[in-house]
């Protein structure tokens, strides 16, 4: 085997790492177990990944804009607590007034983020752990910690409806996945996502409206997470206080995993979506084979430290002096 | 002013600037122009006021006092993309390049080609690409492969484009501080070239330099700056690098020549 050979294949594994690691994972769940592969099992992994998902298609902007959100969870809790009250208030007629007031004190929030970071110069740890646990705060001391029952049950055709044989949720995220793809990759907005999370200071000399785009990538984030909110009530036709906590640091993850380290400049929504179902599928696996889904944060961790790892390593293979 | 004529075909003409930050007194009454078609050099010791005059030039400062000319019209430069637009373009001693996008987007940074419903602003990838050759080419013998990311390139590639991006523009005026700064010898030589290459083409050089040497190879005229201030010029064909020297460190009088 030549040198060149090698290097030609680690330019490959570089490259599509995650994509490989994610067939060799469906591949090898195929075969050990027949479970995996049936209709009921499939729609399963898409109905529970896609509210995750949204929320890491907007997250993938934050990161490789050299930043990250950590409000979503509390923010996804606030879509669902907001629109399943107006719903529940309302009845079925106030269900489009539901979304729209779940959507509106989302974009608060992200407004209130991308102020506090563009503008204000608050780091985005700071800023948004800073709104993540405000956010919170608030939805407790509104609902008193208690769970909000009687959305109009015409509402659960967003959260279990199909269409085509495909849950709704899982349209929803292909919907906002090509969008935000295009306007990731197509778009002179997403351009400057990566221009800004390369180098701000040198965006700003060329003329780049650096603190307008990190304000308007905060809001994107927060619409993302308003938008699982909004299914997470339609899955349940309620909403909890306790609602998509820890769900910021498993977006997060899943952007990495996709290929969008932290620091920003670097990364692509395809990433994000494997990167999704990565985790989503080793979780189902988890599930088949009866393990114990205390398990499943485990195998989750251990798989955002090998990407990262092999993300360092085949770097310094390539850069580095052997 | 000392050492310099009137010429009547300054392409730029700082008249009694003055600026201060806080009680720190930057440039007190500086005025300079600078020759249609030359190279300038602007030199001075650390604190001078170079720095500090090239951002009022190039609009990221705006001076407390006094005019500058361009093309013979009074310009008020708000911001850098104001002075961009008539003409006047900077390059950085570096953070010029985002080393995580490919040259030819460095190239249309903030300046994108898009195509379709005007709200979407959706990228032009193709015509960026395809012109991007054309455009370095008018100033670099050899063009670095364009789609490749600029973190790729070496460090005299990464300045030569960030020159080249600066001419490529329909500008005027060039204003560089320190534009080899960090790079070898070769990469110096091809900076330089890039430099050459621009007069030639008829475009309005300014380097700042802390190099005398390569202030005598580039250069036409320079100015020299102390404290402060603008104290003199000189065609550079005619002075000798002791003289400037002299004029930095402000030893004029006691300026001897060495046995």
């Amino acid at each position: 085997m030549t040198h060149d050979r090698w290097s030609r294949l680690a330019a490959v594994a570089r490259r599509q790492g995650v994509l490989i690691a994610f067939v060799v994972l469906v591949s090898a769940m195929f075969a050990m177990t027949s479970t995996f592969g049936t209709y009921q099992n499939l729609i399963n992994v898409l109905q529970q990944n896609s509210i995750i998902g949204i929320i890491a298609c907007g997250m993938t902007f934050a990161i490789i804009l050299g930043g990250f959100d950590l409000s979503v969870g509390s923010v996804t809790a606030l879509a669902s607590v907001v629109g399943a009250t107006l719903m529940i208030d309302l009845g079925t007629p106030g269900i489009p007034i539901g979304i729209l007031g779940a959507v509106a004190a989302c974009l608060l929030v992200g407004a209130t983020n991308g102020w506090l970071i563009a503008y204000l110069g608050v780091n985005p740890f700071v800023a948004t752990l800073g709104t993540m646990t405000v956010v919170r705060g608030l939805i407790y001391v509104a609902t008193n910690a208690s769970p909000r029952f009687g959305v109009p049950y015409s509402f659960t055709t967003l959260g279990l409806g199909r269409l085509f044989g495909v849950p709704n949720p899982a349209i929803v995220f292909l919907i906002v996945a090509a969008a935000l793809g295009f306007v990731l990759h197509r778009t002179r907005f997403g351009h400057y996502v990566y221009a800004v999370g390369g180098n701000p200071v040198a965006s700003a000399q060329m003329g780049v409206n650096a603190a307008r785009v990190r304000f308007a990538v905060y809001v994107l984030v927060s619409l993302c997470a308003s938008i699982s909110g909004v299914i997470l009530v339609g899955q349940t036709a309620s909403a909890t206080p306790q609602a998509a906590l820890g769900y910021e640091l498993t977006a997060i993850a899943a952007v990495i995993v996709g290929g969008a380290p932290l620091g920003g400049g670097r990364g692509r929504m395809i990433g994000t979506i494997v990167g999704v179902f990565l985790l989503g599928v080793v979780a189902n696996g988890l599930n088949l084979f009866g393990v114990s889904p205390f398990w499943q944060p485990v195998a989750t961790g251990l798989i955002l430290i090998a990407a990262v790892a092999f993300d360092g390593y085949s770097k310094r293979g390539s850069f580095g002096s052997f | 002013m000392e050492g310099f004529a009137e010429t009547p075909d300054a392409l730029l003409r700082v008249q009694l600037v003055s600026k201060s930050f806080g009680a720190v007194v930057a440039l007190q009454d500086a005025s300079l122009h600078l020759p249609t078609g030359e190279i300038t050099g602007l030199v001075g010791d650390n604190g001078a006021g170079k720095s500090t005059l090239i951002k009022i030039i190039s609009g990221v400062l705006a001076p407390d006092f006094g005019t500058i000319e361009f093309l013979g019209k009074p310009a008020h430069f708000a911001s850098p993309s104001e002075a961009r637009a008539q003409g006047i373009e900077t390059v950085y001693q570096d953070l010029a390049l985002a080393g995580n996008l490919a040259v030819w987007a460095n190239v249309y940074l903030g300046r994108e080609l898009t195509i379709g419903p005007k709200i979407l602003h959706i990228l032009d990838k193709r015509a960026m690409l395809s012109r991007t050759g054309a455009m370095l080419e008018r100033f670099i013998r050899n063009v670095p492969p364009i789609a490749e990311p600029v973190e790729l390139l070496s460090g005299g590639q990464r300045q030569v484009v960030a020159i080249a991006r600066a001419g490529a523009w329909g500008s005027k005026l060039i204003l560089m501080d320190e534009p080899t700064a960090a790079l070898g010898v070769t990469e110096t030589k091809a900076v330089e070239d890039v430099i050459f290459e621009m007069k030639r083409q008829g475009l309005t050089i300014l380097v700042i330099s802390h190099n005398l040497d390569q202030i005598f190879r580039l250069t036409d005229g320079v100015w020299v700056m102390r404290r402060g201030r603008v104290i003199g010029y000189r065609q550079t064909a005619e002075a000798h690098p002791d003289e400037i020297v002299s004029m930095i460190t402000g030893a004029a009088a006691s300026a001897k020549p060495r046995a």
